[in-house]
């Protein structure tokens, strides 16, 4: 089971592989789960093989508890419906946690912390050690998560009470504001240099306005970041050329 | 731009992993701009350029709800391009052409992973027949070729981009005067820190972790003026 | 205003929900409508998880929800209101008539349903209760997250 394991965390490197609408993520997660699948025997391989494929969506990093969940009710001899019932049950807390763990708190907080770094003269050293330090966090909580539910199958919540994550989970939200309210200011600088003093004037007073518009509360849905930026390179360039 | 083939073909291939890295295998970030741009100076020999158009789309980059977007820029292979852009034309003109090499790159990168998503989409419900049957082979076939069609996708994404980043010194440098590359750089660096700073907030929420984003930002301003 | 949407995900409480919706609207709790997950303990604490701590989950089943509707739209804090699927919004708005919106924000697919919108996944039957609901004066829009635009009901069923 050692070996079906580490296929299984190998594939789930890959599970956003064939991201589509219909599925969402589904063909990647029976694609991770087959392995642990394999001495079901044969009349309950290919059908469970085929629940494994079903539409799914949640954080990638934890999919793994998932499809270890999964995979042990299967072996459990949970009816299919009970499986199907389980899997469903995975996606919004797995994507919410996830979300919330990684793409809100680990992510943004090692950025921020690199920004600062590069701010403060570190060069590609930080980021070095945002590569390093990321995948470490990374690559962990994906094997945890294998495990977690392949050992605890329809009981997965009791893994996610794990006092580490609710730690981490506490810890990394305050974490990542403090490092990229941090990094702002010191990014500006790092950005601004180069600029001359006129120059540095127009800069604070195009990054003022164009925050306002991005802030103004009808421009959601129609104004984002790269419009903003488009427009405002485009309006530059106009500018340039008609007033050299 | 002029680049030894052997340096293009560096770039190119970094920038289809950058690709792939964003949502396919094995997502480890490279695709951020951080390490996507560093890593493009790095084989250009000029890693400060690719520090600052690193840190300019990381900005953007936070302009991207983390959830559930749909159709968001990808701007791991465009900062590949920006950094290539900027390497080809010195000082603030560099910055200006590359930032906007990087945009575009970006804006066209994120329409191809909709349409990767749709084409993904039409080929999974044809082969729902053999999904449902529980054929690992096919299950297995419907996937490698998802991740082979989005590793074409990066291919070509990063090829445009370079191909931008060709075309843009001919076209705009010698149109431009010192004063006309400053403004299209202050223009889109000033955009970039806006998005970043609308995007943290947003991240940041009213909740708690407004407070201490505050304190971060004091910090941050104190640092910034000591120095 | 305190239940700030009303939603049809099949996810229920999801990084959407939580982070795309719960911060720009800063809400505070979740009322999670559903009868099946209103008697299953284990299914409660895996939703439960899916917040932060600072946020209020409430289950209820359908007739509980009706109960309690009014006290919710007038609680001083801001809250979402989730339903699993088509049929329980449409009992929802039977039993409470106060609900006078449904934001469709994802209904996947599923075996007999087909696509409408990327997100948006239905049954025959379940598009036509839609539209029976809009019919009736709720406003049923598709969007899944606030940064995209609202799809009228009649351009998706």
């Amino acid at each position: 089971m050692k070996l079906a394991l580490a296929r299984a965390l190998l594939r789930l490197f890959a599970v956003q592989g064939s991201y589509n609408y219909e599925r969402m993520l589904g063909v990647g997660v029976g694609v991770a789960e087959e392995p642990l699948l394999r001495d079901l025997g044969d009349a309950k391989y290919r059908p469970a093989v085929a629940r494994g494929a079903h539409f799914f969506n949640a954080h990638p990093y934890l999919i793994g508890l998932a499809v270890g969940a999964a995979a042990r009710a299967e072996h459990d001899g949970a009816s299919p419906d009970q499986v199907e019932r389980l899997r469903e049950a995975l996606c919004g807390p797995l994507g919410s946690v996830g979300d919330r763990l990684v793409w809100a708190g680990w992510l943004p907080f090692l950025s921020g912390l690199t920004l600062v770094g590069i701010a403060l003269g570190a060069g590609w050293m930080a980021v070095a050690a945002f590569l390093i330090v990321y995948n470490v966090g990374h690559v962990a909580l994906r094997w945890w998560a294998l495990r977690a539910g392949w050992t605890h199958g329809a009981r997965v919540s009791v893994a996610l009470h794990n006092p580490f994550l609710q730690r981490a989970g506490a810890v990394l939200g305050p974490a990542m504001a403090f490092t990229i309210g941090a990094a702002l200011p010191l990014t500006t600088q790092y950005l601004a240099w180069p600029f001359e003093a006129g120059a540095r004037i127009t800069f604070a007073v195009v990054a003022g306005l164009a925050f306002l518009a991005l802030r103004w509360p009808g421009g959601a849905g129609h104004l984002n970041g790269l419009r903003l930026a488009l427009g405002l390179a485009a309006l530059a360039l106009v500018v340039a050329l008609v007033w050299p | 731009m002029t680049l030894p083939v052997e340096i293009l073909i560096a770039l190119l291939v970094w920038g289809t992993l950058v690709g792939i890295d964003l949502v396919s295998l094995p997502q480890m970030m490279i695709a951020r701009p951080l390490v996507a741009g560093t890593i493009a100076g790095a084989i250009l020999g000029d890693i400060p350029t690719g520090l600052k158009l690193g840190v300019i789309f990381e900005l953007l980059q936070y302009d991207i709800l983390p959830v559930g977007a749909v159709r968001y820029p990808e701007y791991g292979p465009a900062t590949v391009a920006a950094v290539a852009t900027a390497h080809a034309s010195a000082g603030v003109l560099g910055l200006g052409l590359g930032a906007l090499v990087g945009l575009v790159t970006g804006l066209i990168g994120g329409i191809t992973i909709n349409v990767l998503r749709r084409v993904n989409s039409r080929i999974v419900h044809a082969a729902a027949a053999a999904l449902e049957s529980g054929d690992p082979s096919a299950l297995v076939r419907v996937h490698v070729g998802g991740l082979l069609r989005d590793a074409a996708r990066a291919a070509i994404v990063t090829a445009t981009g370079l191909f931008l980043a060709w075309l843009a010194r001919p076209l705009l440098a010698g149109a431009l005067t010192t004063r006309g590359a400053t403004l299209l750089a202050v223009a889109a660096i000033a955009a970039a820190l806006a998005a970043g700073a609308a995007g943290t907030l947003r991240l940041v929420g009213r909740g708690p972790n407004l407070a201490w984003f505050a304190a971060g930002l004091g910090g941050g301003l104190l640092v910034a003026w000591l120095r | 205003m305190s239940l700030a949407l009303y939603r049809i995900d099949d996810r229920l409480i999801h990084g959407q929900v939580v982070v795309g919706w719960g911060q720009p609207l800063h809400i505070t709790f979740i009322v999670l409508v559903d009868d099946e997950v209103r008697s299953s303990d284990w299914e409660q604490d895996l939703y439960r998880m899916g917040v932060p701590p600072d946020m209020e989950v409430i289950f209820a089943s359908v007739e509980e929800a009706a109960r309690q509707m009014a006290s919710w739209q007038t609680d001083p804090r801001v809250g979402i209101l989730l339903v699993g699927d088509v049929n329980t919004a449409v009992s929802l708005v039977e039993h409470a008539p106060q609900v006078r919106t449904f934001n469709v924000g994802g209904v996947h697919h599923r075996a007999g349903r087909t696509e409408r919108l990327r997100f948006v996944y239905l049954t025959d039957d379940e598009a036509a209760k839609l539209r029976q609901l809009a019919a009736r004066g709720v406003e049923v829009t598709a969007q899944d997250v606030p940064t995209a635009p609202a799809i009228p009901v009649g351009d998706f069923t």
